[in-house]
């Protein structure tokens, strides 16, 4: 799984890290690069497809949460 | 220029007037040297501060008031121990969805990182137990974070934020606040949700479809539908469709009491009702919960027959757990709105036959009984309830009681029905009932505790005699950590390790210690005519009921069973 998060603060890379290790899953790349108070990761996760899932709705509410501390 | 030694206006006040201008009246927390300049603060400010005797019991108690208002509940601590011991309380408010602002003192900036005296890097420790904590870096960000802190606690799904200030920055000169809560939002307003989540026209059009052709359906609310107008319009809906009705614990007080086609609560201590009825349901609505472990069972086994109608405003729960043939993502009170307009045609079936077929698929379990005259938890809850008034809120701690309350409670609105139900933390019941009765004075407060819990938090009867609240606790003493013990009993061979809790303390002298009236009632003691005293108390109040130690909660589904396999009693 790919996924390319845009995140305004670099820490909530931290919690990605940490919630794929909880959900089994690994990363294989990852990419961030920041544009002023903005930073875009790209990353590859690889684990067993639920996990993947799982994990994939975990990092959107993550990311809609900081969406929504900087609207 | 350098920082004036006693400037006017600090990092501190703006912290307080923040709050004030969002609404917050009400603060929970316990000073402590990295937190001191905030307190000082709070010497000549008019914001309302409740001192706590442990950091858990201000977060309980900040948690409660949000169960019991809808507004945000504010604790603070300082750093170090003061902030670790938040985190229990943050956790609980961020699984149940309460609304909660904690906030910490942090060693001063130049400090962090150097394993300072009560240093912790409690940010980082509270990222898996909030929606985001944040570290305070610099004066000019104070202001904004609040705010956005206050913002995202509220929603759309309410949750738990962290903002942790250095000590430097709490004295730090600053201009008084240059914003001011957004006046076109109605911010004190618990019913208040951004709108820019709405459900879909066509999901919309598709569940009111397959309401109209179900043969089975059963509807399940949770504590998404907590606030006034999301539970008046599940009234209507469970109203309009005459459908069989079940919730969640946190959902208990969303349908109207007394509705006849109320199934009782649903999950592993629910009602065999409830949960047949969903096991032989074709159609399942499901509004405003989340499909925990302790509703579903096994997961492979819920509502297998059923269709499946997932409505919430957090779109990350859709699929997660249990997947839906139809999502419905959005504030629940303009998806029920929109759903019920389209069930106004006049040929919309109703299902009261159905309904009646579904309640009559169990009744309460005969309870456990000893052969002498011991006295009953079950029978001093149902004694209580009977005698409660109809508007009572009640918190509770977690375990047996716990169980026993939820199945016994018909509370008018959700808010009146206070637990830690996702993170089930004991100790919750009677700080939580201390921010209830803060929230809410007009009300009867009830912390229904076990002896287990109650020792947990028990300092905070000192917070209740101080600010004089008319806090009832009712205390059921089972001296056993009791819920453990029963599944020592059903599923451990009966090995009950480190469970009895037969040397407790007296209860009533600890009580009348703290300055509370407290009374005693055991077998052969008249049980009514003690809560009918307890109840009428005027001022704070224990009852403590010494009950049998080996009275079970049923119906129970065992672990990874089907919430069709509920158990009634034990094997023989």
């Amino acid at each position: 799984m790919s996924s390319t998060f845009v995140m305004h603060d670099w820490r909530l890379l931290e919690r990605i890290v940490g919630l794929t290790h909880r959900m089994g899953c690994a990363y294989t790349r990852v990419d961030v690069k920041a544009d002023g108070n903005r930073y875009t990761a790209d990353i590859d996760f690889t684990g067993p497809p639920e996990s993947l899932r799982r994990l994939s709705a975990q990092l959107n509410r993550l990311l809609n949460d900081d969406k929504e501390l900087h609207s | 220029m350098s920082e004036p030694d006693c400037p006017t206006y600090t990092g501190s006040r703006l912290v307080l007037d923040v709050l004030i201008d969002e609404g917050v009246d009400v603060v929970f927390g316990v000073p402590g040297g990295a937190i001191m300049p905030l307190y000082d603060a709070m010497y000549t400010h008019p914001i309302r501060h409740i001192l706590t005797r442990h950091e858990q019991g201000a977060a309980f108690a900040a948690g409660g008031y949000a169960r019991a208002t809808g507004r945000v509940g504010v604790c603070m601590a300082t750093s170090g121990p003061g902030a670790v011991n938040l985190l229990t309380g943050i956790l609980d408010a961020q699984m149940d969805s309460k609304p909660l602002l904690a906030i910490t003192g942090q060693v001063r900036t130049p400090l962090m990182g150097t394993d300072a005296f009560q240093e912790a890097d409690i940010s980082s420790m509270a990222q898996g137990a909030t929606k985001r904590a944040i570290c305070v870096h610099t004066i000019d960000d104070l202001e904004r974070t609040l705010r956005a802190a206050l913002r995202l606690a509220r929603g759309p799904r309410p949750g738990a934020v962290l903002v942790d200030i250095p000590q430097d920055l709490l004295k730090a000169a600053c201009a008084p606040p240059r914003g001011r809560a957004k006046t076109q939002v109605p911010r004190f307003d618990p019913e208040y949700r951004k709108p820019e989540h709405r459900a879909d026209d066509a999901a919309l059009d598709e569940a009111a479809e397959l309401l109209a052709n179900a043969k089975r359906p059963v509807a399940v609310v949770g504590g998404g539908a907590a606030g006034t107008q999301a539970s008046n319009l599940y009234r209507a809906f469970c109203a309009k469709l005459k459908l069989p009705h079940t919730a969640t614990i946190n959902g208990l007080g969303c349908a109207l009491p007394g509705d006849p086609r109320f199934l009782g609560m649903l999950g592993m201590h629910g009602w065999k009702a409830a949960n047949l009825a969903i096991s032989q349901a074709d159609v399942v609505i499901a509004l405003g919960m989340r499909f925990d472990d302790r509703v579903t069972g096994r997961t492979d086994k819920f509502a297998q027959d059923a269709t499946i109608i997932h409505a919430d405003v957090d779109p990350c729960e859709l699929n997660k757990i249990i997947p839906a043939a139809v999502s419905l993502c959005g504030d629940l009170r303009d998806t029920l709105a929109r759903l019920n307009q389209r069930l106004e045609a006049p040929a919309t079936p109703t299902f009261e036959a159905w309904a009646q077929e579904a309640l009559a698929l169990g009744t309460p379990p005969p309870r456990d009984r000893t052969p002498n005259v011991e006295l009953s938890a079950t029978d001093v809850l149902d004694a209580f309830f009977e005698r409660a008034p109809a508007e009572v809120i009640v918190t509770t701690d977690v375990g047996q009681h716990q169980m026993w309350a939820a199945q016994r409670m018909r509370a008018t609105t959700p808010r009146n029905f206070i637990t830690s139900a996702g993170l089930g933390s004991m100790g919750f019941g009677m700080p939580a009932a201390i921010g209830a009765q803060l929230g809410r004075p007009e009300s009867t407060v009830v912390a229904v505790c076990g002896d287990g819990g109650f020792q947990m938090t028990l300092p905070e009867l000192a917070t209740i005699k101080r600010y004089d609240l008319p806090v009832k606790i009712l205390l059921i003493d089972n001296q056993r950590l009791g819920m453990v013990r029963q599944w020592q009993e059903l599923f451990y061979e009966r090995r009950y390790a480190h469970t009895d809790l037969s040397d407790n303390p007296d209860f009533v002298a600890i009580a009348r210690a703290y300055g509370l009236h407290a009374e005693f009632t055991g077998p052969g003691d008249d049980l009514r005519a003690a809560l009918d005293r307890f109840l009428s108390e005027k001022g704070p109040a224990l009852l403590h009921c010494a009950c049998y130690p080996t009275e079970n909660v049923w119906p129970l589904i065992p672990p990874g069973g089907a919430i069709s396999e509920g158990m009634e009693q034990a094997a023989k």
